[in-house]
């Protein structure tokens, strides 16, 4: 009896579960309904999708106008210059040269600059040249070129450092005759004779007479520039108390 | 009192089966168009999400591009400017 009754709960509990798994299937009102949800979803993307390929279309249409308008914009720029594929390659190289040299010469030390000063005024007047042209005026060239115009202002300003720095000794009149005339004509000091009352009024200390410098003395080289007007005067009283000795002669000779 | 319970459950068990046994079901055919129609949906929103991409790329090249042009319409203007004064 025992058995009989366990197998009729085994045979109960099997059934359960082959009933329950039964109920886990899909049934056609689900499938249904299933089907009804996605079909909407399915017509709603495919709107969705057709909307968005109409906005698509139309942006890469703007996108085109919009790459057609700068080009012509950007044509009428270079149309205003003048500019040519070749010339503006021409006008670059130089700006580029201009850029080189300026490079050079800024890594320079004052010293050396100062005997290289003939080139800060080359590359300027490159630099003159490359302004006359009308590509100056385009903005990517413009910037550029009032940079390097900048850099050539401040080597200038180095120079001028560099002179008020600057120091000449006095060598010896037979071997390298010096004089106040021949020190302000040397190329390295003014390149100009006619400014040596600068030489002279920059050293009223230890100048008292002009037409006297000796052999060791270090001179303290002004600034070049104009003389000023006590340099003037300084050189008139020279030039008259000379005339009226009568005796005409070079200054400072040793 | 075993018997009763144990009479009881294979009722209860056989009710459920009738239950489940008189519901109708899809037929595979029907399965494979709801899995098809599943796909399909799927399928659809990877694409609108490629276009979403795409439209947002087109809008941000648009935008630059609109932002160049009034660079270069700037400039024309400086240039012209800058002409007058050469």
């Amino acid at each position: 009896m025992k058995v009989m009754n366990r197998v009729i709960l085994v045979a109960a509990l099997a059934l359960y579960v082959s009933s329950y798994a039964a109920a886990q299937e899909m049934t056609k009102e689900e499938w249904q309904k299933q089907m009804t949800e996605l079909t909407a979803t399915r017509n709603d993307l495919k709107s969705k999708l057709t909307a968005l390929q109409t906005e698509i279309d139309k942006l890469k249409k703007e996108d085109a106008d919009k790459a057609a308008a700068l080009k012509k914009c950007n044509d009428e720029v270079m149309a205003l210059v003048g500019a040519e594929a070749a010339a503006e390659r021409t006008f670059v190289a130089k700006l580029d040269e201009v850029d080189a040299k300026i490079n050079e010469l800024s890594r320079l030390s004052n010293q050396d600059l100062w005997a290289r000063k003939g080139e800060v005024d080359d590359v300027q007047k490159a630099l003159d040249e490359v302004k006359k042209n009308k590509m100056n005026a385009l903005p990517k060239y413009f910037d550029r070129i009032k940079e390097q115009q900048n850099r050539i202002d401040a080597l200038r300003k180095t120079l001028e450092t560099a002179q008020l720095q600057m120091t000449y000794t006095v060598g010896t009149w037979a071997k390298d005759r010096d004089c106040l005339w021949n020190i302000a004509k040397k190329p390295k000091i003014y390149d100009n004779a006619f400014l040596w009352p600068k030489i002279w009024q920059g050293n009223k200390g230890q100048i008292k007479n002009p037409d006297v410098i000796k052999k060791g003395q270090v001179l303290t080289i002004p600034a070049k520039g104009d003389l000023t007007k006590e340099e003037k005067s300084a050189a008139r009283s020279y030039w008259s108390k000379k005339t009226a000795a009568a005796v005409p002669s070079a200054p400072a000779k040793k | 009192m075993k018997k009763s319970f144990a009479g009881l459950f294979v009722a209860g068990a056989l009710l459920a089966m009738m239950a489940t046994g008189c519901t109708s079901k899809p037929s595979p055919a029907e399965l494979k168009q709801l899995e098809d129609l599943k796909a399909e949906v799927s399928s659809l929103q990877r694409e609108i999400a490629a276009k979403e991409s795409e439209k947002a790329a087109l809008m941000k090249a648009i935008a630059d591009k609109a932002a160049q042009l009034a660079q270069c319409e700037k400039d024309k203007a400086l240039v012209q400017e800058r002409l007058k004064g050469m």
